[in-house]
């Protein structure tokens, strides 16, 4: 990528098209597109019912995705939306690479991130589709794997310097070839990574998905003949493109700008910067990322494909939710990442931990919609993993290692009309949680603690969603903690007077009973006994918290969501006596001081 | 005389199928009583006693399909529940697995938790994960939060702690303390319900038990009440999601298991079917007002999932994104459903596609040709304008069509934006639909590695024979088999299953080194359970028939496989394992021979045996008076254009082939049979189609 990386439009394609204009029919297009997004779902069930790891079937942490044999993507599983529209980068790299000898039976691998991965833990398969000896399509899958080697058990540390720190890092490569699996690169893969078992049943589990993908796409293909099923493809790009099209046009024109911070890069705990600003045309939508920080010495970089899918799915949030995922969509919008930042780094810059940068970079692009589109976006959550637990051992007799994974988040941000949810996870991941029964029974942790606190959601009219706290108590010698926390210092914002969510929190409690409070992201070794808690932040509020109906803040307190002391002090509501009654002339008054004493301010 | 009856009740409809031991087979459709729906049930029955076509001495069984579990998490009006549970763990209810059930939707709600926060409680004292105790039971402290607990005036009492599936002690405290303080409150625990690992699913299965307890109990109660007063006093059994029947007092007990009663019994129906016809592989394909269901019959066998949402809407992708509703870890049947039927609403998008559903007309205002004051094009005003179905009356000619406002819905909204013909967009609207549908079909096929071609479609619901042949064609199946009554089929289907009872105990060791003899003690525990619920139904011994299966997987993995029980072995482990990996082979198509293997959940399957067979070797449709129009004009597509097209009965179709095109009409509904195509009449009166 050079200069300033832009959606990459496909040139030829519109000749094409334009060809093809006129040649609509609008119920070849919905049998076209039903067939297109189950084959993807089909995909995207075969990872999710053969995968072998947490990170792929508790966190749906992979992606499927079929494409046209130029690399145009016509249709992309549900699974992850942070991956919407990144799969195309890896096909074209495929194609560049090994186009003119991509044969049936080939398959290709690759988690670089400068060609089509967006950090090493994420694998993706390509694999060709063909009709005789003709090349008609592609089909991938992508999923993050519970290691890929590196200094840090589990590939998501933030405080590595270089990429070569980072893992296995693997150029697009043809690792079967006419059918022949290549075995060097299956053992160079096992012999790199801490838990083999796992991230080779998690490739074969994406194989089995870009197989059933080819099979059924083949079958399709069959049905509608090449011609047919390239003209029915392109179709369905246009109406996609036209459906978008129309939907943004709804959205008020102008531009808006909004910066957030990260704490820290990995390293150093000074804020890193990000800046979007919003430019919505007729029908059209730039996002704009410069004035982003520039490189920096830790692993938060986000590689352009990583900032451009996130971007594209934060606009999803604005349009028609039945807009099809596929080309179509990314056509009317377009997305500008300075080179050589936090949001389009030049290698070698360390990339593992860009998943934060990735959930920062969609608070800064919603926090900038919010201003065009007032009456729908939320005040900023804490619904996205921001904090993640990477838990290592390894057995000294056996020699194996254990990794674990986590990803916590908590809740969202109080909206314009309604309540942040408490404990629900964000529209751009579609995390699960760990059972802790589950955590307990196959790791060498007890969970302790998994619950909501009381007060830590941002006050407002209507007010941000709960703070969840987890504490782990370990239960062997000599493991690695390597925690990335992060909204401590830059809480989730609030909007229209709604104040923010409380801020991050983490501490290690030691058997002896000693307290270690520590920074946002850290590495340590944790002992039998030791406890770790963590407190996610809450989410931000919306609107005057005097405003807040009282009857709503007495049913919080009525649940414990919230005690009599933050009734009375961030929402100016008195309850009384054993039943908790609204003291109506106390709380006027005190809503009334606190109105002068804003004026006054 | 010994007449077995089904009874399925829906929002507008009870349908009640009445079947002699010859074989001798009615159905009736009569208006629910939403208010009390035990009150409808009842009437029909001394409505039909009264007339003189029912004897009151000639039951022997009636079999039930209610929703009533089901609304009342639907609508919000179950019982006022109190939870317990483990000091830190208060808001697993609340935090549940995060999972949102769509992407990018900013503007979604999650259904409120069935506890509120204020009623949910904590109680300190621990079990770790083998089931030893870590910390006591606080029994001071838990005294004083059950008494808080009654104090606000709770309906029931749901109790789930922690690890609480490896040893139920602390649970089983905590309820005689609670019986000390109230004698009679309905108690749910966790440990007896469901010890099986994974706290959220358990807590919410637990505390959706404990909420709906109380209203199936007086619901049945009640219904019970009402047949007495009838002098029908032959017992009263409730279709499982599960596709088993359990009596009205175990269902009373556990009525998580009841939730998905009616589906349940359709595809019930189909594999009794598939079975009478050589144990054919069929899909089962139901269509109905707003949605359309699809399930697998391999063998004549239906497949099950191990939970369900209540309450999570409809959607394609649900297998991957849950969390839209309330979930309860019971066995159903595999159904996978989408938001088409022939209600569903026909509209154009802002990228100028057509679209069919999720939304319905609903009964009200109804499809246009209801002449209900509807004017937004239907599926069903599609299929009357292309002449599948009867462009004049439904229902034996007592519900009336309105052909022309169908024609004018479509006309307005379809054929003239889109600049088409009348016929033209009727035919698209059917064909979208068919792609829709087709998914809840490939749902359960494709997406479970089945191919569809080699299964036949069994066809039922109102709809189903409709769009039978044209999905059959998408999806390139040959055959396709239209059971007798389809309109009612679930309430037949009801009177084929036997009685069940199923049983899970998490028991999580590494199978290297298993002691076989904890394995077995642990079976026998759930063997003890299952033989004295079927002592309680009136199942002698000989009657009484246990089923194992284990669930095993690679230690860490996520997801378990089943395996039935190899039975008494020298090497259980080696068996076990061998059948572990042939079965993982077949799935997943590898096998790792170095990684380890572990149990996971203990099953047991308690089945009652009837003394006789409950269905009958054939059975006799009551003879139907023939269509008032023996021909009609009907549209087939740009391939054959509109041709005239026979109309007959089912039972004038015979054992020879008749050739398409053919519309075999019926009370409940119509099979379309196309050009190129031909039907007839096999065993069991099922019609069985041929389609090019």
């Amino acid at each position: 990528m050079t200069g300033e990386a832009t959606n990459p439009a496909p040139g030829v394609e519109a000749t094409r098209r334009a060809a093809l204009a006129g040649a609509r029919d609008p119920f070849a297009l919905e049998l076209v597109k039903n067939a297109l997004a189950t084959l993807a779902d089909e995909m995207a069930l075969t990872v999710s019912r053969t995968a072998r790891s947490f990170v792929v079937k508790e966190a749906l942490d992979f992606s499927t995705a079929l494409f046209l044999a130029d690399g145009e993507m016509i249709a992309q599983g549900t699974c992850l939306p942070f991956h919407l529209g990144a799969m195309p980068f890896a096909v074209r790299s495929v194609l560049r690479q090994f186009g003119g000898t991509i044969a049936p039976g080939d398959l290709f691998i690759t988690n670089d991130p400068w060609d089509g991965s967006t950090h090493l833990p994420d694998i993706v398969l390509v694999k060709p589709v063909f009709a005789g000896e003709r090349l008609v399509a592609f089909t991938a899958a992508l999923a993050h794997m519970t290691d890929i080697g590196g200094r840090i058990p589990g590939g998501n540390a933030s405080d590595s310097t270089e990429i070569y720190q980072e893992g296995l890092r693997i150029p697009p490569s043809r690792i079967w070839r006419r059918g022949e699996p290549d075995e060097n690169l299956f053992r160079l893969i096992e012999r790199n990574v801490r838990v083999p078992d796992k991230v080779l049943g998690d490739i074969r589990s994406l194989v089995a998905a870009c197989v059933v993908g080819e099979r059924e796409l083949e079958r399709l293909v069959a049905r509608h003949g090449v011609e047919g099923f390239e003209a029915q493809c392109r179709d369905l790009l246009d109406y996609t493109e036209r459906f978008t099209r129309a939907e943004l046009a709804k959205l008020p024109r102008g531009s808006w700008s909004f910066v957030d911070h990260l704490d820290g890069d990995g390293i150093d705990p000074a804020p890193i910067r990000f800046e979007a600003r919003v430019t919505i045309g007729d029908g059209e939508l730039e996002i704009d990322f410069t004035g982003s920080a520039p490189q920096v010495r830790g692993a938060i970089h986000c590689v352009y494909p990583f900032t451009l899918s996130t971007a594209l799915a934060c606009v999803r949030s604005m349009v028609d939710l039945s807009i099809p995922n596929n080309a179509g969509y990314f056509r009317p919008i377009r997305v500008i990442a300075p080179e050589g930042s936090v949001v389009n780094p030049r290698p070698p810059a360390a990339v593992a931990a860009r998943g934060i940068t990735g959930i920062r970079i969609a608070d800064t692009v919603f926090g900038a919609l919010a201003q065009a589109v007032p009456g729908l976006i939320p005040a900023c959550g804490s619904n996205l993993p921001d904090v993640g637990v990477s838990f290592g051992v390894t057995d000294r007799e056996t020699g194996r290692s254990h990794v674990y994974l986590e990803f916590l988040l908590a809740s969202w941000g109080g909206g314009p009309d309604r309540d942040g949810m408490d404990a629900c996870t964000g529209t751009l991941v579609n995390y699960s949680n760990t059972p802790a029964e589950m955590v307990e029974a196959d790791v060498q942790i007890a969970v302790e603690r998994y619950a909501l606190v009381p007060d830590s959601g941002g006050p407002g009219r209507f007010r941000g969603g709960l703070a969840i706290e987890r504490h782990l108590r370990f239960r062997v010698d000599g493991a690695t903690l390597q925690i990335r926390s992060d909204r401590r210092d830059h809480p989730p914002w609030g909007l229209d007077g709604g104040g923010p969510g409380m801020g991050s929190d983490v501490v290690i409690r030691r058997a002896d009973g000693r307290i270690e409070r520590k920074v946002a992201k850290f590495l340590t070794t944790v002992d039998r006994g030791d406890v770790f808690q963590v407190r996610l932040a809450g989410g931000g509020g919306h609107g005057d918290p005097m405003r807040r109906d009282p009857v709503a803040v007495r049913e919080d307190v009525l649940d414990g969501k919230m005690t009599t002391g933050h009734a009375r002090a961030a929402y100016g509501v008195v309850l009384v006596g054993p039943g908790l009654d609204i003291d109506e002339a106390a709380t006027r008054l005190a809503r009334e001081s606190a109105a002068a004493s804003r004026i006054s301010a | 005389m010994d007449t077995r009856i089904g009874i399925d009740i829906g929002g507008t409809f009870t349908d009640l199928v009445y079947l002699a031991p010859d074989g001798a087979l009615r159905r009736e459709k009569v208006l629910s009583t939403p208010d009390d729906y035990a009150r409808g049930i009842a009437g029909a029955l001394g409505a039909a006693i009264a007339r003189g076509d029912l004897e009151v001495g000639a039951i022997s069984q009636l079999m039930h399909g209610t929703t009533v579990a089901t609304n009342a998490i639907l609508e919000g009006k179950g019982a006022r529940v109190a939870l317990v549970t483990t000091e830190g763990f208060r808001d697993v209810l609340e935090i549940r697995r995060l999972r949102m059930p769509v992407l990018y939707d900013i503007r979604w709600r999650r259904p409120p938790p069935l506890v509120p926060r204020r009623l949910r409680f904590e109680v300190a004292g621990r079990i770790d994960h083998m089931g030893a105790e870590e910390r006591p039971l606080d029994e001071e402290g838990a005294r004083a939060v059950l008494a808080q607990a009654l104090g606000t005036g709770v309906e029931a009492i749901a109790i789930c702690l922690i690890n609480a599936y490896a040893n139920g002690a602390h649970e089983r405290r905590l309820r005689e303390i609670l019986r000390g303080l109230d004698p009679a409150i309905p108690v749910t625990l966790s440990s007896e319900l469901l010890p099986e690992i994974k706290e959220y699913e358990r807590t919410s299965t637990t505390v959706v038990n404990a909420y709906v307890l109380p209203v199936v109990r007086t619901y049945l109660g009640r219904l019970e009440g009402e047949l007495r007063a009838r002098r029908i006093a032959r017992p009263l059994a409730i279709m499982q999601s599960s596709g088993g029947a359990m009596s009205a007092a175990a269902a009373a007990e556990k009525p998580i298991h009841i939730i998905e009663s009616g589906p349940a019994a359709g595809v019930v129906g189909a594999a009794e079917v598939a079975r009478r016809l050589g144990d054919l592989s069929v899909l089962g394909f139901d269509m109905g007002g707003t949605t359309a269901k699809a399930a697998l019959v391999e063998g004549g066998r239906f497949h099950r999932v191990g939970s369900l949402e209540v309450g999570g809407g409809i959607n394609v992708s649900g297998r991957l994104l849950s969390g839209g509703g309330y979930h309860v870890r019971a066995p159903a049947i595999d159904i996978a459903e989408v938001g088409a039927g022939g209600g569903s609403l026909v509209r154009i998008d802002a990228g100028g596609g057509l679209r069919v559903g999720p939304e319905s007309a609903g009964a009200a205002p109804g499809p246009a040709c209801y002449a209900r004051g509807g004017t937004v094009p239907t599926v069903t005003d599609a299929n009357v304008v292309l002449g599948f179905v009867n462009p004049e009356a439904l229902a034996g000619g007592s519900f009336p069509i309105r052909r022309d406002l169908a024609a004018a819905a479509i006309e307005a909204h379809v054929a003239r934006p889109l600049g088409l013909t009348l016929e033209e967009a009727a035919w698209g609207i059917h064909r979208v639909a068919d792609a829709a549908m087709a998914r809840a079909v490939r749902a359960v096929s494709t997406e479970r590695g089945r191919d569809p071609r080699d299964f036949a479609l069994m066809a039922f619901g109102g709809n189903g024979p409709v769009h039978a042949a044209t999905i059959a064609r998408l999806l390139e199946i040959r055959r396709i088999l239209v059971p007798p009554v389809p309109g009612v089929f679930s309430a037949l289907g009801m009177l084929f299953p036997d009685v069940e009872h199923h049983y899970v105990r998490t028991f999580k060791r590494p199978l290297a080194g298993l002691d076989a003899a904890a394995l077995e003690e642990a079976f026998a525990a759930l063997e003890r359970e299952g033989a004295q619920a079927l002592a309680a139904d009136g199942f002698v011994p000989a009657a009484r028939r246990l089923e194992r299966a284990i669930d095993l997987r690679y230690a860490g993995a996520n997801s378990e496989l089943t395996v039935a029980w190899p039975g008494a072995t020298g090497d259980l482990a080696g068996a076990l394992r061998a059948a572990f990996a042939a079965l993982h082979e077949g799935q997943y198509g590898y096998a790792s021979a170095e990684e380890g293997v572990e149990t996971m959940n203990l099953r047991v399957v308690a089945r009652g045996i009837p003394d006789r067979p409950r269905v009958p070797a054939r059975i006799a449709l009551p003879g139907e008076a023939g269509p008032a129009r023996r021909a009609r004009r009907v549209h087939f597509g740009p391939g054959h254009g509109t041709m005239e097209v026979p109309v007959c009965t089912r039972m004038e179709l015979g054992a020879e082939w008749r050739a398409g095109p053919l519309l075999v009409e019926e009370f409940d509904s119509t099979t379309v049979v196309p050009p190129g195509g031909r039907a007839r009449r096999i065993a069991w009166d099922t019609i069985d189609v041929e389609v090019a």
